[in-house]
């Protein structure tokens, strides 16, 4: 135990409350020694509309993941979405002073906090500042230019962006159970960082992260990620579609959304009718197949065909040579993938958790590849930080993820 | 009244142009049946963002508000809806407005595109010249307070953007016909009486008179006064037609026992009888009103075309803004006039607020837009109004700004009133994509039968 360290993921999603524990060896290799999860109550979109019963459905998450692993849970990286959450790309800017011209650290760490210097409505705050590339006088496509010559340096940054406030309140919450959240991360990304191998992200690939309460996408090309988006549509919606068309509570809905539900329409299902008399809630009730996978297709190609636009107005589509990947508890929905081949033209596979190892049933669930992309993320920051310097730091540190993350 | 027949009257100048445009449900409805009356020589045009009510028009033209956004579905309620719609067809409204003398427009307040989309039309057609009459109906006081604010919010703009605006409210109908009436039966008076308004008012201008009244009397009486004001239209019948018909006016709602009378500053009286009216009861009639109301200008015309033994009097009210002197200084008021002016000549900056409106969405709205069109309504007359509508008008005016921002967060309540449920997500932030609110099932807004 010594020279590895634990990392937590915790996502808070919609659908469910996910924490997965991982143990990362001194190597950089994840191991998944613990699971911990529970029906998510109080979220919405993605975002908490009942804080005192997410927090209680965090605890038991918590609880279950650390009986499994064996571990005390005392700092998590904490997964943030929603609909108000913004990528986009910038450029920094940074003259090379120094009497040698040769770029040092400084010179990259001033570059990026160049590009850093977006211009955000005042509410919001950035997440994450990805570099992409380094130009150093003109030369294009410099991965790292420490140590080279130069006069004008540049940067290409994605920056992903969101509410302050709306950030703050996931945060605030998990800090409420006395966890310290170690750094928050873009669902988006965190699923990504899961799921792709480097030659996918080399090659250029789409992650379709398909919550329950939003989609959220991230582009990968050339190794860096180029693109992410979030809609605030997603598995309830199908839900909440069926309930309404074909006149079923909810909660049925989603049980025939689970049971019988397919991306595309089955020509099989014409007219044929599924009998829900046995369900005491609703007597004689009788549902049609065929409406039921029209309704969900629908939907669900829609949700693709929203963000296929969103992609071409990108300019990327030309770029995803290894296709997409579908992850989330939406990629489970039969026939998705034959779907998404259709909409984007590309192959579409589901996404495994490969890139880290450890309990195997975890790392086959599409659903849990947001919590298992969290402690690659962490594992990441663990790596570009210094581990364990006692207190002083933890609580420096603290701050910094929360206060001087902002900008 | 075909085309044809219209550019006849405008050549010769017989007649002012007059057309009739109903905006939104109720709008379309009066309208409908103002062209069912059938007025020789009057245009009447229903717009409305809803297909389905424009499909019950038949004798007027119909005009499909927002062919791109609402879809022909109907605003819902949603004043911003309503006026991305109604901006869309701006060109088409334009045409539309363009060479009348006399337009009315004609809607029902506190919903989403009679509100939104009535003073739209009137400012439009302000700005071809045309003497543009607003003719409103308020809903009824159990319609919940806040359709009331709204339709108070909207007869404010609606004043604002044309000359008179004859409102009626719902509430009076209970006056008039009592509480046990049905509501089929209160609506159709409520309608009745808009109908008789305008119609009274269309007649007096189109029809020969032995006393004519022409469109230059009500032009000077009405022409940017931004005021409210009222029509009466009563029949006198039986031996003392003159004692009759004043019983009548008086006791009639919106002459509020006489007080409105006293407080106009313009009087048209029209009457019309059979051949035999005599100069007598004409007197009589006139000299009772003046007696009522000494300080106007009092206009009266006659005709003789219609029945005997019927005295048809129409009796148009206009009143001046007069709070100017007791809420504003001389000075409010004449930057009003100014800021008109300027509002007028550069019609591109007609968007009131690029957050209000989906054609901006994306874009963020500039301070100087907004600046430009945030200039101070003039102020209601408050006597001419219900002791409710006062409130609610007193209220806006106190705290304008903070009052914005609560219509801007109440649309969300507004969401019930749309024919499609949301299910879980009515209460969540809506999923705005476009200007398609993706909370509602595809399959529905797609237009997919399920059969």
């Amino acid at each position: 135990m010594s020279n590895s360290q634990i990392i937590v993921g915790l996502e808070i999603g919609t659908s469910k409350v996910c924490v997965v524990v991982g143990e990362v060896s001194d190597n950089q290799v994840a191991n998944i020694i613990g699971l911990g999860q529970s029906k998510s109550r109080g979220v919405r979109k993605g975002e908490i509309v009942d804080a005192s019963v997410v927090e209680e459905d965090v605890r038991n998450a918590i609880v279950e993941a650390e009986h499994m692993a064996d571990v005390e849970i005392q700092s998590v990286f904490l997964g943030v979405t929603g609909s108000h959450m913004r990528g986009f790309n910038n450029t920094g800017v940074h003259p090379v002073v120094s009497a040698d011209r040769e770029i040092n650290d400084a010179d990259i760490q001033d570059v990026i906090k160049n590009a850093k210097a977006v211009n955000l409505p005042s509410d919001h705050s950035v997440i994450h500042v990805i570099r992409q590339h380094f130009s150093v006088d003109g030369q294009d496509g410099v991965l790292n230019p420490e140590g080279m010559l130069g006069a004008k340096m540049e940067v290409d940054v994605h920056v992903v962006s969101g509410r302050y406030n709306r950030l703050q309140n996931p945060i605030r919450l998990v800090s409420g159970l006395h966890l310290q959240v170690e750094n928050i991360a873009f669902n988006g990304l965190a699923s990504s960082l899961a799921t792709l191998s480097t030659e996918q992200k080399e090659l250029g690939t789409l992650v379709i992260d398909l919550g329950a309460g939003t989609t959220e996408y991230a582009i990968y090309s050339g190794g860096v990620i180029k693109h992410t988006g979030v809609l605030a549509v997603g598995g309830d919606h199908v839900s909440n579609d069926l309930a309404y068309g074909l006149k079923v509570p909810l909660g049925r809905a989603e049980q025939l959304k689970v049971d019988n539900g397919s991306a595309v329409i089955d020509p099989e299902t014409k007219n044929r009718m599924m009998d829900l008399s046995t369900d005491n809630i609703i007597p004689g009730k009788k549902v049609n197949l065929n409406h039921l996978q029209m309704i969900m297709s629908m939907r669900l190609r829609e949700i693709f065909e929203l963000i296929a636009n969103d992609i071409e107005q990108a300019g990327l589509i030309d770029y995803l040579r290894a296709g997409v990947v579908l992850c989330g508890g939406g990629a489970r929905t039969q026939h998705i993938t034959k779907l998404a081949r259709d909409v984007f033209n590309l192959p579409a596979a589901i996404g495994r958790s490969s890139t880290v190892s450890g309990i195997k049933n975890a790392l086959d669930e599409p659903e849990f590849s947001t919590s298992i992309g969290l402690i690659k993320f962490g594992a990441f920051q663990s790596q570009t930080t210094p581990k364990r310097e006692g207190f002083g730091h933890a609580i420096r540190k603290q701050f910094v993820s929360l206060f001087g993350g902002r900008k | 009244m075909t085309n044809s027949n219209m550019t006849r009257n405008h050549d010769n100048s017989d007649n002012p142009v007059i057309r009739f445009i109903g905006v939104g449900e109720t709008g379309v409805k009066l309208v409908e049946t103002l062209a069912m009356i059938g007025l020789k020589g009057v245009e009447s045009h229903s717009l409305d963002t809803d297909n389905r009510s424009l499909s019950r028009c038949h004798q007027s033209k119909t005009l499909l508000l927002g062919k791109s956004i609402p879809c022909g579905l109907g605003a819902g309620g949603d004043v911003a809806l309503a006026r991305a719609a109604v901006e869309s067809d701006r060109d088409h409204l334009s045409r539309l407005v363009s060479g009348a003398d006399l337009i009315f427009v004609i809607a029902g307040m506190g919903g989403g595109t009679g509100t939104e989309a009535a003073s739209f039309v009137a400012r439009l057609a302000k700005e071809t010249g045309a003497l543009v009459v607003g003719v409103a109906a308020t809903p009824f006081n159990c319609e919940g307070s806040r359709r009331c604010n709204k339709a108070a919010g909207g007869i404010r703009d609606l004043k604002q953007s044309s000359d008179v605006v004859f409102h009626f409210s719902n509430e009076e109908v209970m006056q008039i016909a009592g509480g046990e009436v049905s509501l089929n039966n209160a609506l159709e008076i409520a309608n009745r009486h808009l109908c008789e308004s305008v119609l009274g008012l269309s007649r007096m201008l189109i029809e020969p008179g032995l006393l004519n009244v022409s469109f230059g009397d009500l032009q000077a009486s009405m022409k940017g006064r931004h005021s409210l004001g009222s029509t009466l239209c009563v029949e006198g019948t039986g031996e003392n037609l003159a004692a009759d018909v004043m019983e009548k006016i008086l006791s009639h709602p919106a002459a509020r026992m006489g007080k409105a009378l006293s407080e106009a500053t313009t009087l048209l009286v029209h009457l019309s009888g059979g051949d035999n009216l005599s100069l007598t009861e004409i007197n009589t009639i006139i000299e009772s009103i003046s007696s009522h109301a000494t300080d106007v200008d009092l206009i009266v015309g006659a005709s003789g075309s219609g029945s005997d033994n019927v005295l048809q009097v129409i009796l148009v009210l206009v009143q001046q803004a007069k709070s100017k002197d007791s809420l504003m200084g001389a000075n409010a008021s004449k930057n009003i006039l100014e800021n008109e002016a300027t509002d007028l000549s550069y019609p591109e900056n007609f968007m009131p607020s690029g957050d209000n409106s989906y054609m901006g969405l994306g874009v963020e709205s500039t301070g100087t837009n907004r600046v430009r069109f945030a200039y101070t309504p003039p102020a209601p007359a408050v006597e001419t109004i219900t002791p409710e509508m006062k409130n609610s008008l007193l209220e806006v005016a106190a705290n304008q700004e903070s009052n914005r921002k609560k219509r801007k967060e109440i649309k969300q309540e507004m969401l019930p009133l749309e024919i499609i449920s949301k299910g879980r997500f009515e209460k969540s932030e809506p999923t705005i994509h476009k200007g398609e609110d993706l909370d509602q099932p595809t399959y529905i807004r797609r237009g997919m039968m399920l059969n």
